[in-house]
Order: C-alpha cells, then sequence, then structure tokens
C-alpha cells in the first residue's frame, strides 16, 4: 500500500513538473538570489567620446529576475554623484557570471566624470553592489 | 403605340439612373469629393530608386506561387474526408483537426480576399522563406510589401508565421516586472479577447490600410460567403455562420481600399443588422482561429530540423556547428533570450565543478524549445531610411496619405502600443486593451519582440546556400527594420554594434570605413538600448559558427517542408555575406523632431528619440 502511494505521489509530482515544463518552459525562470554580488572585474571604460561613454563591469551573477539593469550613478562633484544611468542586462539563468554594461548619454566633452555601479531588478530591486568609485573624462 | 415606348424607355432609364445614383449614394456617403479612381493609376509617391525596378514582375511572380500553392490546398481539401459532427460539446470527428488546418491554407493563399484581388496573406509570407517575405528585391530595398492598392506599403519586415502560434496572450509578469507574449512585432496582437494572439495577428492584415486593405471587417464574411471553399468553412463552422444579409452594395465597398476618403470616418461602411454585423465579427473570429490551426499544424510549425533530430540522438552536429551552439549558449549569450531548452543548472566551473567557464552540461529539459523567451528588447538598430512609409506623405489616389509626418515618424515598437490609450493611437498600431500597462511605456520604448530563432535561415531548396553571399543565396532581410541583410551582419551586429558605433545615421559612415562592418549607425531608439549584447568580443570565425548553428533550426531535415519547392524565381550569387545589400545603402536625410502624435503622448519618453 504505501509503496502505491508512493508510486502515486511520484506519478503527480512527474505530472506537475511535466506541466508546468510545458506551459512556462519558454520563460526564462528567475533564479534564487546571490547572497552578496560581488563585482570580480572593473567596473572600467568600455569606451569613452565627446558626449558619450560606456562602462562595464563583471560581477558574479546576481540571480532574481532575469530582466535587470546595470547601474551608473555618476556627476562631476565625485561627493554628488547625482546622475544615474540604467541599461538593460538580461541575465543568463545558466552562467555563473555576468557582465553589465551601461551607456551614458549625452556627457559634455572634455569633462571629468566620477561614478559607482550597482545592477537591479527590472522592478528597481537592488542588487546591492559593492562598488569602488571610479573616473574618467570625455573627449 | 411608338410613344408609349418611347416613355416606357424613358422610364426605365430614369429608373436605372436613380438606382445607380442612390446605389453611389451609399458608398459615398461621407461626403467627400474624391471619385473612384482608374483601375491602373498606381501610388507612386516615391523618389527614384526606392521601388525596386522589377517590382511588377516579381509581384506577378509571387501571385503565381501563391495560386500555385492555393491548387495544392484545393487538391487537399477535394481529397479530405468531411468530419461529422458528434458528442456533445460538438467535435468533427475523425478529420476535424486537418479540416481546420486545411481550412486556414485555404484563406492564407486565397488573394480574393483582397479588395483588387491580387494581395492574399501569403503574398508577404511564402512558406519557403518561413513564411516571411518572398522578393529579394523588397527584402533589399523598401523593406515592406505592397499591399492591395499598389504601391501603399507599411514600415515593417514580414515576421515569420513559423511558432508565432506558441506565443501566450500578452501578459505583464509582475514578478519579473516585463511583458511576455503577443504577436506582431510591437505585441499588439494580444489575444486578449480571442485569447490566441496568433488568431488575433490574422485579423490585422486584412483591414490594415497599407496591407490587404479590406475597409471592414465584413467583407471577410463576405468574400468567404462566396469562396469556392466555403462548403468546408460551413463544415468547420457551423451551415449558418456565413448566412448574412449584405446589402447590395457591399462588392463595391469591399473592392475599395480601407483608409479610402469615401468612408470618411466611418470604420463599418458596410451597412448590417446589429445582429448580422454580430455574425460578421464572429465569422472574423474564425477566420482568425482558422488561420491559426494552419499556422500551429506541421504545415507550418514542424519541429523537423537538424537541431530537432539532433535532440532525439539522431543528428550529430558538424565541428562548427557544434561549436556554434556552444557560442549560443556561452559567449554569445544568444539563450539569454533564445531559450534553447537546456536546463537551467549547468555544471560549475572550478573549483566547484569540472565544466570550463561554466559550460552546460545538463541535460534537455525541453524536446519542443522555441528560441524565444516570448519577451521583448531595443537591439538598438538604426533607422532605416529605405522604409517604404517615410515617403508616403502625399494622398494616393483614393485620398488617403499613409504617413503624412514622413521621417518624423519613429517606431517606439511596444512603448508606443502600451501609450495607446484614451484615444491616442500612434500610427500603425492598435489601441491598447490595458490602461494599467500605459505607465511601463518608457520603459519598453524600442522595444520589439524576441521572435523565434527557429527558421531564421530557411530559403527555399534552390538557393542551396542559403541566405549568405556569395551564395547561390536568397536575399533575406532580417530584424523589425530589415537594417541587417545577412546572417553574418546579423551576428557581427550583436558582436560589435557599440565596438564600431558612431555618432551618424545610416549612409552617413566616415571615410574609411564600411558600413555593417566596422561602422554600425546610432540607433534610433538611444536611450533603452539593451546592452547584453554589443560587444561579445566573438572571433570572426566564431561568428561563422554561429551562423552554422542557426542554420541547424531549419525545418525540413527530418520531413520535407511543405510548399518550399514553390519558388519560381532565381537565387542571387555573388559578392560576400560581409557587406550584402550595401550598395543599396542611402543617405538618412537630415531627420525632423519625431512627431508628436509618436512622441507627445503621456507618458513620454525617457529620452526622447532623437
Amino acid at each position: 500500500m504505501k509503496k502505491l502511494h508512493l508510486q502515486f505521489t511520484i506519478t503527480i509530482i512527474a505530472g506537475l513538473l511535466l506541466h508546468s515544463i510545458s506551459v512556462v518552459g519558454q520563460l526564462a525562470p528567475s533564479t534564487r538570489k546571490a547572497a552578496s554580488v560581488r563585482i570580480s572585474h572593473g567596473p572600467e571604460i568600455e569606451r569613452v567620446d565627446p558626449k558619450y561613454a560606456i562602462v562595464r563591469w563583471i560581477s558574479n551573477n546576481p540571480g532574481g529576475d532575469p530582466e535587470h539593469f546595470g547601474v551608473v550613478h555618476y556627476g562631476t562633484d565625485p561627493k554628488n554623484l547625482s546622475e544615474t544611468a540604467k541599461s538593460p542586462n538580461r541575465l543568463n539563468p545558466g552562467h555563473p557570471d555576468t557582465i553589465f554594461r551601461v551607456q551614458l548619454l549625452k556627457l559634455q566633452p572634455r569633462t571629468t566624470y566620477y561614478y559607482m555601479v550597482d545592477s537591479e531588478e527590472a522592478n528597481g530591486n537592488s542588487d546591492g553592489v559593492k562598488s569602488p568609485e571610479r573616473s574618467f573624462t570625455t573627449r | 403605340m411608338k410613344s408609349s415606348r418611347v416613355i416606357a424607355v424613358f422610364a426605365a432609364c430614369v429608373i436605372i439612373a436613380i438606382t445607380l445614383i442612390s446605389s453611389s449614394r451609399r458608398l459615398f456617403a461621407q461626403g467627400s469629393q474624391a471619385t473612384q479612381p482608374s483601375s491602373n493609376q498606381v501610388y507612386n509617391p516615391y523618389p527614384p530608386g526606392i521601388l525596386p525596378s522589377n517590382l511588377n514582375a516579381e509581384l506577378m511572380r509571387v501571385e503565381t506561387e501563391v495560386d500555385f500553392v492555393e491548387a495544392r490546398a484545393m487538391a487537399r481539401w477535394k481529397a479530405l474526408k468531411l468530419p461529422t459532427i458528434s458528442n456533445n460539446p460538438p467535435v468533427l470527428e475523425d478529420t476535424g483537426t486537418e479540416a481546420i488546418e486545411t481550412l486556414g491554407e485555404l484563406m492564407n493563399f486565397d488573394r480574393t480576399i483582397s479588395p483588387k484581388k491580387n494581395s492574399a496573406c501569403a503574398s508577404c509570407h511564402m512558406p519557403y522563406v518561413a513564411f516571411s517575405g518572398p522578393i529579394p528585391s523588397v527584402n533589399l530595398t523598401m523593406v515592406a510589401y505592397p499591399g492591395t492598392e499598389h504601391f501603399r506599403a507599411a514600415k515593417r519586415t514580414a515576421q515569420r508565421y513559423t511558432y508565432a502560434p506558441f506565443f501566450p496572450v500578452l501578459q505583464y509578469n509582475a514578478t519579473q516586472s516585463a511583458f511576455f507574449g503577443g504577436n506582431f512585432w510591437d505585441s499588439r496582437a494580444t489575444g486578449y479577447q480571442i485569447r490566441n494572439p496568433d488568431a488575433n495577428q490574422a485579423q490585422g492584415p486584412p483591414v490594415d490600410t497599407l496591407e490587404m486593405g479590406n475597409p471592414d471587417l465584413a467583407c471577410i464574411a463576405y468574400k468567404l460567403s462566396k469562396a469556392p471553399y466555403r462548403s468546408l468553412f460551413d463544415a468547420v463552422w457551423g451551415a449558418d455562420a456565413l448566412n448574412i444579409n449584405f446589402p447590395p452594395d457591399t462588392a463595391e465597398i469591399c473592392a475599395t481600399p480601407g483608409g479610402a476618403a469615401v468612408f470618411g470616418s466611418n470604420i463599418f461602411p458596410v451597412q448590417l443588422s446589429p445582429a448580422d454585423r454580430t455574425k460578421a465579427e464572429n465569422v472574423y473570429d474564425h477566420w482568425g482561429q482558422s488561420l491559426d490551426a494552419y499556422e500551429q499544424s506541421v504545415q507550418v510549425s514542424a519541429f523537423t530540423s537538424k537541431f530537432d533530430a539532433y535532440l532525439a540522438g539522431n543528428y550529430t552536429f558538424t565541428p562548427d556547428e557544434a561549436a556554434g551552439y556552444k557560442l549560443f549558449d556561452g559567449k554569445g549569450n544568444c539563450n539569454s533570450c533564445h531559450l534553447d531548452g537546456r536546463s537551467t543548472a549547468p555544471t560549475p566551473p572550478p573549483p566547484e565543478g569540472n565544466a570550463p567557464n561554466g559550460v552546460d552540461t545538463g541535460a534537455t529539459a525541453l524536446v519542443t524549445p522555441l528560441f524565444t523567451c516570448f519577451g521583448s528588447a531595443n537591439l538598438g538598430l538604426p533607422l532605416n531610411p529605405r522604409i517604404a512609409l517615410y515617403y508616403e506623405t502625399k494622398p494616393d489616389p483614393y485620398g488617403f496619405t499613409p504617413n503624412p509626418a514622413g521621417f518624423g515618424y519613429r517606431d517606439l515598437g511596444l512603448g508606443s502600443f502600451l501609450r495607446s490609450t484614451n484615444g491616442n493611437v500612434a500610427p500603425g498600431t492598435w489601441a491598447s486593451p490595458n490602461a494599467s500597462w500605459r505607465q511601463y511605456a518608457p520603459i519598453n520604448d524600442g522595444r520589439m519582440q524576441t521572435l523565434t530563432a527557429r527558421n531564421v535561415a530557411m530559403t527555399p531548396y534552390a538557393c542551396t546556400a542559403g541566405t549568405e553571399a556569395p551564395g547561390p543565396y536568397f536575399q533575406k532581410e532580417f530584424f523589425h527594420n530589415g537594417y541587417i541583410k545577412s546572417l553574418k551582419q546579423l551576428v557581427h551586429f550583436y558582436n560589435t554594434r557599440d565596438v564600431y558605433k558612431y555618432d551618424v545615421t545610416s549612409g552617413h559612415c566616415p571615410a574609411g570605413t564600411t558600413e555593417k562592418v566596422d561602422c554600425w549607425p546610432e540607433p534610433e531608439v538611444p536611450a533603452t538600448k539593451d546592452m547584453s549584447v554589443g560587444d561579445l568580443m566573438l572571433t570572426d570565425q566564431e561568428e561563422s559558427q554561429l551562423v552554422a548553428f542557426l542554420e541547424t533550426l531549419t525545418d525540413g531535415y527530418t520531413q520535407r517542408y511543405p510548399n518550399r519547392d514553390a519558388f519560381a524565381g532565381e537565387c542571387m550569387r555573388g559578392g560576400s555575406a560581409a557587406t550584402q545589400g550595401n550598395d543599396y545603402l542611402i543617405p538618412t536625410p537630415p531627420l525632423p523632431p519625431c512627431e508628436s502624435a509618436v512622441c507627445d503622448v503621456s507618458p513620454l519618453p525617457t529620452s526622447p528619440a532623437p
């Protein structure tokens, strides 16, 4: 009897799993949030133009929603990073690391900017990245 | 006696004249001064070179191919044993599936559905290119296909049908804070009412003024009631479905393209009783459902690619295909959006595991992966100045002006659709059925649907080199605005978009650079550009390996793909995939500000489009 119950339970669980795959199998799953998100490379300037720059860094995969945003807080005063730039960066749940890249638009030519980075889920929840402050100068 | 004859003839003439005047008044009741244009007038507001020189010949070629496939479908129908109804709820027993799929196929290749009887759904969606655009010269030039009224044309590429029926009803997923599902590039075919985005999509082109162009959905019911396959429709959807009392001027109305000034603002020019209007709308739902049945069938969405054989253990990838697959999942990051159905629990890299670089060594989780996440992204494509719509600023012979704003139009995709409520419908999109979505418009500006990667490489069997020069190849166009002309360019764009970024519009790359090789113009919608791609650091060889993998996703390997042999044109030869189509680049003119109907609608775009 116990064996029968076990078989029944396994069948139900397998059925539920198969059902969930067939119904939601095409949506990338949200994954468990990383306990902490650490930058392993960068942040650094990928390219800088007179009015445009791309900031790039690599962290461990933050997990959570695949719809993610890289965030750069920046400004010309290192004590007041008053501007924020966000760019969509889609997580790949299967990758251990994530490359974040953020574009900064409408910068001033030949101007020094200071910046720190973070990342967040599409709902605005921060990943709590500890970022060093860096700077760059537009051309 | 003679005088009475004269009086009788005179009276008859008066009656005929009154009848003619009253019937024409019904049609032209909206008070326009426009007259019916003669049949040989064409609309050509385009500067030289926008329309391809062989356009008429190619349209004729496709008409012939459409009729050829329709004849095959007719033969299939004639050979079909009609189903019998049993059960309660009713079931079309035994052959119900094939009956509705065949009905959808007959509808798809029926060009008499359009006002000028020259434009079937298939005219822009032929099977040999996975039901996308069938004319190489159009794919090289005007991007969008001419509708029933030559040469009105819209603004985006013809999306592939294949696997579109598998997209869910558009939903905002609060957990992931993103939209999933729908059909069309901007997801506007939500399926909210018919509960099927693909069927909802099929209801678009027949009444789109720039496509098949019927002025009223009732015209579809009218034309189906006259179709040679009406008995099949009756068998599937009920004998009474098409019994509608159409007014005498219906044929005349339905032979006039939508948007004609004679209709004014009347969106229901076919005058029907409320009960018959409801029946016509139900027929239009059945139209969409039948086409969806065909598109979901193995005639269209076949799962017969090399990749499917590989999943079944019946195909071994070549070294390049295998390397491309690894790149697809790894360095290329393609499967973050084009989900390939692998498990999402890869063996971790050392020291936790033994797979280098976190390679996915998990088992297959899905045997029918669709290579899409059903989501949307702004990939940062430049504005393509070849799109026909930009030039349609003058009225056509029917008094219809498709795009008065010209180059002031900007394609904000999903964003424009989401904010199209409260009477503000951006050109070319539909009103949104959900005002609560409106708040998400700015973040979705420029986003276009992530298509399945399946069949991106499908071409006619005769074009043995597929999509890529030097061929023999079939010239396709890629992404929503057709800016990309080969798969090599497509992968190179993902790989180097931000490496070779220049602050120029298309056609203005600096001397010493080559557009699409080492110069990518600025995006049409820069603020929301997806940064998951753009600098993937792939080598030239790796780009080619990714192309090799994409080619394994073409249906027709395990079984012959139906009607892929219908192509009667010529394959192309010569040139290089890297610069394919570059001879047709034209300089983007100075762009006026974004028109207010697109960019001044609340909630405003975060950063106005340039």
